[in-house]
């Protein structure tokens, strides 16, 4: 028996060397697939487990704003562009309100500048709160959600108290924030400011939510198979990053610390005291702590800033209509998923000329078919979700 | 510059000493040799002609440190419109290609715009000096109807294959808007004190007004 087993053993392993004919199988994941984070469709080639070439398909979610908003009016195109990147509406407002502010020569009061800042903070906690729900359990494990969605939906209602809205406030105004019963009409005189308990109630939410960053660190980080799955996975040189124009917390796993809310002027970031994170290697591993580090500095700035709300009008004097003198201008600004921008071409009507608007997660996608070169089939899950993009953030 | 009506760095010499972006203007539009650069509202605007598309760009990744591909787009520029409002003023017709690069330490982005002539618009693809450029390329290609000679595969990014036209072309109709007219009236009250305007509903476009709400 035994020389029989030995023999068939000899067999096997000659049966097992011999070099097998194989082909490319070309596999379609998507366009709904859950790790797509709404209609991404992926045409990879794969080569038994190795991905030997990945090309995304998008467009499923275009809606044509660029051309949409060459037929509204600056405060109509507010309302649209809430819509691109829903995990944060708030923070999409902000490039655009500030950029036709700038063609305007409008200079928006303190206390305008520090709700924005408030309010565009806490969209970027309830946006990365929703990427520590959504990758762990890309990953299969579902306890970070529980503790994640738990802290969001505290986020979402101090967002709503104020602006009415959950994900699509559409709370600003050229010249400042919307007040709730329309300015200067005689027979509404009452402007509603933040509502009553909103300082306190955001001062304990940020303390639940730094505590919620604690319990999903110890949840995440000890857990061998998150970190076997992430740990080296998908690794994103700086270079080729800024090769492909990647930004916000995907750019900074790789190891460059720029972030516009240190460089730019768009709101009062420069009155507080915030570091920005970096990552050593920029694999999944490094995308997602920055992220997680990301929620403490946002609840360190918004403790800072409820501290220190000044008082006084909420709007700046601008015209009952609208018209933007004629000229061009380019704001940027530091929203969770990174860079959004927007390019005002005004010939000096109600609606601009031409809008261009650049998104985040469309430049951090277009890397993908780079980054997902010779990976294994279930890490195009892993890499994918780590870059936390939204696909009406990609196709507009 | 026509469309650019306010301070070259020339024309505003009092500007020069506060702002500082004026100074780096002039000196990345020396760099690449351009022939006119412009500063509006901190927005930096160096143009260059067509044959210098590339070697511009180059320059930039390499010696000026703009290593940062934020995107590429282009503005038709047409006097007869087919939505939205005409130009204020005639514009010489022409596309005005655009790709915004930066640097990742100051936050500095600077504008490299040329003009396309209409017929037959193209341009050589920015793919060799900045990777990022192929999806923005692909992106212009099928809005606009620009070619980009050695991109390589230009097929569309959001559009169905066989959908015919450049939508945002300014010849380009919205074409829901014409399938379907606007329902009906807005049901938005006019603002109090502003009775006389909203006996005129058609300088309240987003007022009460039969008309679509959308001008």
């Amino acid at each position: 028996m035994s020389i029989d087993q030995e023999s068939l053993r000899r067999v096997a392993e000659a049966a097992v060397s011999v070099e097998l004919e194989t082909e490319d199988m070309t596999l379609n994941i998507g366009p709904q697939h859950p790790s797509t984070h709404g209609v991404l469709r992926l045409v990879a080639k794969v080569d038994g487990e190795r991905v030997s070439g990945v090309q995304p398909s998008i467009g499923y979610m275009h809606r044509g704003y660029e051309k949409i908003c060459e037929v509204r009016t600056y405060p109509q195109i507010t309302a649209i562009i809430n819509r691109i990147d829903w995990t944060s509406g708030y923070a999409n407002e902000i490039p655009f309100i500030v950029a036709a502010e700038k063609l305007m020569e409008i200079e928006v009061p303190e206390r305008a500048q520090y709700i924005r800042l408030i309010l565009t903070e806490m969209a970027r906690i309830a946006s990365h709160l929703m990427f520590m729900a959504s990758y762990p359990l890309e990953l299969g494990a579902t306890t970070p959600l529980m503790f994640a969605l738990r802290e969001r939906e505290r986020v979402l209602d101090l967002i709503e108290s104020v602006t009415g809205g959950r994900f699509h406030p559409n709370f600003n105004r050229i010249g400042g924030v919307k007040p709730a019963y329309g300015s200067g009409s005689a027979t509404r005189k009452t402007i509603q400011d933040l509502p009553q308990g909103f300082l306190q109630g955001t001062r304990d939410t940020m303390d639940a939510v730094l505590g919620t960053c604690d319990e999903i660190e110890s949840l995440v980080t000890g857990n061998e198979i998150f970190v076997a799955r992430t740990k080296g996975i998908g690794v994103l040189p700086p270079d080729v990053a800024a090769d492909y124009g990647v930004t916000g917390p995907n750019l900074r796993a790789s190891g460059i610390r720029f972030d516009l809310r240190k460089v730019g002027d768009y709101l009062p970031y420069d009155r507080f005291d915030f570091v920005v994170p970096i990552g050593q290697t920029g694999d999944s591993w490094d995308r997602w702590w920055v992220r997680l580090e990301e929620i403490r500095q946002a609840c360190r700035i918004v403790q800072q800033a409820v501290d220190g709300v000044p008082s006084g009008p909420l709007q700046a004097k601008v015209p009952k209509i609208i018209k933007v003198p004629k000229g061009e201008v380019y704001v940027r600004a530091e929203n969770p998923k990174g860079e959004m921008g927007y390019y005002i071409v005004s010939e000096g009507g109600q609606g601009p000329y031409r809008l261009k608007i650049r998104s985040a997660s469309f430049s951090n996608l277009s890397m993908l078919s780079w980054i997902l070169e010779g990976v294994l089939v279930p890490d195009i899950i892993a890499i994918m979700g780590s870059l936390d993009f939204v696909l009406g953030d990609v196709d507009r | 510059m026509t469309e650019s009506p306010s301070d070259t760095a020339a024309s505003a010499p009092e500007a020069i000493s506060t702002n500082p972006l004026f100074e780096y203007a002039a000196r990345v539009a020396a760099a690449v040799g351009a022939s006119a650069h412009t500063v509006d509202f901190d927005t930096i605007k160096i143009r260059v002609t067509p044959d210098q598309w590339i070697p511009a760009l180059t320059t930039a990744k390499h010696e000026l440190g703009l290593v940062h591909f934020s995107y590429l787009s282009a503005i038709d520029w047409t006097n007869d419109v087919e939505v939205g409002d005409p130009p204020s003023e005639e514009v010489e017709e022409r596309f005005e290609m655009m790709a915004a690069v930066a640097d990742l330490t100051d936050g500095r982005i600077v504008h490299f715009v040329t003009d396309l002539a209409k017929e037959d618009a193209s341009i050589a693809s920015a793919t060799a000096v900045y990777a990022g450029a192929s999806w923005h390329e692909r992106e212009a290609n099928e809005m606009f109807g620009i070619d980009f000679a050695g991109h390589g595969h230009l097929d569309n990014l959001y559009l169905p294959t066989e959908f015919e036209g450049n939508p945002l072309k300014k010849s380009y109709p919205l074409l829901a808007r014409e399938v379907k007219p606007w329902p009906g009236t807005v049901d938005v009250e006019g603002m109090p004190e502003s009775e006389e305007e909203a006996e005129a509903p058609t300088t309240t476009p987003s007022g009460a007004s039969t008309e679509n709400p959308g001008r």
